[in-house]
């Protein structure tokens, strides 16, 4: 029977806890990556929460808002958020604190572009809009979510599981920061709400898995405990593949078509989180999260004695 | 059989008749600011204005706004050592945004020493220096002045009120709230002071309480620059010489039609009232979106092609219930739009790129409700039920999966939308609707549509079938 087929049939036999090491060496190596990156260099701070340089200009030539951004980047300042006032009259142009002689060409570029006189653009220091209030304020009302929804899943399933799910969503979220830090992309409220859109999906992602291991539990009464996460992870593997690809596809389609074909840079920041979160947050589900449950569950007295009974019977059996 | 065929035509025409009607009375989405624009408010300052000050204007103003309702996600910055740039997307009610946001207003309560109803002109005994003669109003006050002659726009009729010093200011005030009184059927603001203010408030109530009922002396000036906002007197009820205790009012407003605006208003101004700098509009200008036509039409087509992949996806896996889920994308796709539409009317509700962000993942929700039931459908027949039977029971089990997964993103966008601000609020707020609506078709369209097919030829037989996909 081919893999596919298998898949489908949800009669693969992977053995995803006795593999656990495997799959905790993978996810400890790119959590280093993540934090030493983020350790090294840190992570580029978009305008709003720092500030930078605002310019405007006097729009003569009539240019549009993609003539004056490509413009910009010709001159290798990219990331600049642009803005037409009064229907094109004139153009106000934000960007991070430029260096003198870039912003020197910059100015050049501006004036090419929007046919002003260098003299009528007025450059002055934009302080941070409240990036810093969204976040703090997104920061309360995270922690507030995450307790509540272990209250929620230790009640709906179990408080183990509650625990591993809160352990897989850190991973992704570890990872989401490692990969804006590794790439340099800039942090910008947008990004906050795709890193939020990552932890719904982890959690939603780890919910379903888990409601299956637990479906297994009441049914299974001679199986350990690993055995039955294996056999719950086999069972939703094409589930949670058909669902990462339907979920993926939009993402990845606004990440690869609108920014690097379209040339779109605002989508791209925002996809490649979204991407990535999402396609981590169906990897540690499986690989992250029910393997650290079947370990905790393994050491509790009732599946002790549930695995010791099993290993006799096979024992007795083979006799 | 006929029942779920009606309840299916009727959710197909509730969701598609939505939509054209809303395309036809031309109510599309509200774009927010980063996708359509706004308006910008250059305010300025006095030169050499404390940044520190500065700083804390802008937090008051970013209050004002979510307090003010209309306004989904402004953007607000310093700009240079005294300007702040202030941008609302689109709003209905324009002008009073703009004012909310820039109203200096320094806030204060003052003892009434006397009232003049009705006479705006000459007073008596006004020789008084900054008396203005033409109008007998006080020029340029000291909120400290021991006498002080300022005018009350009262509901009834505008009065002149002579005003005592001030005993308490803005920052007395610890939060105001409308609320309704259901036993008296009436608005009211809900005032909590400070602990510092509460002492205050006792004393300076205990002594309006020391006059009779009905004289003007008994009442308390809610005083904003230089208008007597709300002069509410202390209820007959209030021991005199021990006033108000406890740090906490209530202002009756009353019960007229507009008293619920009128008592959110007092209770922003309370709120919110003094704004430590005072700024100038310097400037009203029209902003285009931040993210450019270009970008939106990118995100669009990416958008279109990704989902067009989606559903080649969803046919090849699960063939006629693949389709089934394409057609109720459809219908998800035409209820949320038609949801942002009639939100954007009614409440300001406006559309940003975090909102569209919301819709992204939550079409990959809904798609996940999908997949996670005919999953339990195919498992069903495998296991050897006939078609009806897998069909029947993997919709409750599914239906259970569905929801503990759907209460998690519910909580999620509950607890973002009443804790968070800006963006991340137009986030919860998509994903809160989208999640919802998920729920609803589930069982409204999912459901019907699913059964029904597998009693026609594409339930059971050949490679397009349910039983198809399950091989």
């Amino acid at each position: 029977m081919s893999a596919w087929s298998r898949l489908n049939r949800g009669e693969t036999t992977i053995d995803f806890v006795g593999k656990r090491k495997r799959w905790f060496t993978i996810s400890a190596v790119l959590l280093l990556i993540s934090i030493a990156s983020f350790a090294i260099s840190g992570l580029n701070l978009g305008l709003e929460f720092e500030g930078g340089l605002g310019l405007q200009s006097p729009n003569p030539a009539g240019a549009d808002v993609a003539e004056v951004r490509s413009a910009l980047e010709d001159v290798g300042v990219d990331d600049a958020t642009i803005q037409m006032l009064d229907d094109g009259e004139a153009v106000r142009i934000t960007t991070k604190e430029l260096d003198t002689e870039i912003l020197e060409v910059a100015v050049d570029a501006v004036v090419d572009v929007t046919g002003a006189e260098r003299a009528e653009i007025s450059i002055e220091a934009v302080g941070p809009t409240f990036g810093a209030l969204i976040a703090r304020r997104a920061l309360i009302a995270l922690a507030v979510f995450l307790g509540v929804v272990v209250l929620f899943i230790s009640w709906r399933l179990e408080f183990k599981m509650a625990l591993a799910g809160l352990a897989a969503l850190l991973h992704d979220l570890l990872i989401t920061v490692g990969v804006y830090s590794l790439t340099g992309f800039p942090v910008t409220p947008a990004t906050l709400v795709a890193v939020l859109v990552i932890l719904g999906y982890s959690l939603y992602d780890t919910v379903v898995v888990f409601d299956k291991v637990e479906e297994l539990v009441e049914i299974e009464e001679q199986k350990t405990y690993s055995e039955i996460v294996n056999q719950a992870m086999n069972a939703v593997l094409s589930r949670s593949l058909a669902t990462s690809l339907t979920s993926l596809l939009p993402v990845g389609s606004i990440l690869f078509v609108g920014s690097f074909i379209l040339g779109a840079p605002t989508l791209r920041d925002f996809a490649l989180a979204l991407f990535v979160g999402i396609a981590a947050g169906t990897y540690s589900s499986i690989f992250v999260a029910a393997p650290l449950l079947a370990t905790w569950k393994e050491r509790e007295e009732e599946w002790q004695d549930r695995a010791e009974w099993v290993s006799r019977r096979a024992k007795s059996g083979r006799r | 059989m006929t029942r779920r065929v009606v309840g299916l035509v009727v959710v197909l025409a509730v969701a598609w008749g939505g939509l054209a009607a809303l395309i036809a009375a031309g109510m599309t989405p509200r774009l927010g600011l980063d996708l359509q624009g706004g308006t910008a408010v250059v305010l300025t300052a006095a030169e050499g204005t404390d940044p520190d000050l500065l700083a804390v204007s802008v937090e008051i103003m970013i209050q004002r706004i979510e307090g003010f309702g209309q306004v989904q996600e402004p953007d607000i910055s310093i700009s240079g050592d005294n300007t702040v740039v202030v941008q609302l997307p689109g709003v209905e009610d324009e002008q009073r945004a703009i004012e909310a946001v820039g109203q200096t207003g320094q806030l204060s309560f003052r003892p009434v020493l006397a009232a003049f109803p009705g006479i705006i002109g000459p007073l008596a005994g006004t020789n008084t220096p900054n008396v203005d003669n033409q109008t007998g109003l006080t020029i340029e006050d000291d909120i400290y002045a021991e006498s002080a002659y300022l005018l009350h726009e009262g509901s009834f009729q505008p009065e002149v009120l002579e005003l005592g010093a001030a005993e308490l200011e803005g920052d007395d005030v610890a939060d105001a709230v409308p609320i309704f009184d259901t036993s008296s059927a009436v608005w009211a603001v809900s005032l909590d002071l400070t602990g510092e203010g509460a002492v205050k408030f006792a004393d300076m109530t205990g002594e309006a309480a020391s006059y009779p009922p009905g004289d003007p002396r008994r009442q308390i000036a809610i005083v904003l620059d230089e208008l007597v906002v709300s002069a509410p007197a202390v209820n007959p009820s209030v021991q005199p010489g021990v006033g108000i205790t406890g740090g906490r009012a209530l202002i009756t407003v009353g019960s007229a039609e507009d008293a619920q605006k009128e008592a959110a208003d007092l209770a922003l101004i309370l709120r919110y009232g003094s704004l430590p700098v005072e700024f100038e509009i310097s400037a009203v200008q029209k902003v285009s979106g931040t993210l450019g036509a270009d970008s939106l039409q990118a995100g669009i087509i990416a958008g279109l092609l990704g989902l067009a992949l989606v559903a080649i996806v969803l046919m090849v896996i699960y063939r006629s219930l693949g389709l089934l889920a394409i057609l109720g994308l459809t219908v998800f796709g035409s209820l949320l739009i038609t949801l942002f539409g009639l939100l954007g009317e009614w409440q300001g509700l406006t559309l940003t790129l975090a909102g569209i962000t919301g819709i992204i993942v939550s079409i990959g929700i809904t798609t996940d409700s999908y997949i996670v039931y005919y999953e339990r459908i195919k498992e069903n027949l495998r296991s050897g039920m006939d078609i009806e039977e897998a069909v029947e029971l993997g919709f409750v089990k599914a239906y259970r999966t569905i929801l503990t997964a759907d209460t998690v993103s519910l909580l999620a966008a509950g607890l973002l939308y009443a804790l968070a601000v800006g963006a991340v609020k137009g986030f919860a707020i998509a994903l809160g609707l989208a999640t919802l609506l998920d729920i609803f078709i589930v069982r409204a369209y999912t459901r019907r549509a699913v059964s029904l097919l597998a009693e026609t030829p594409l339930g059971s037989g050949g490679w397009f079938s349910i039983e198809g996909a399950a091989k």
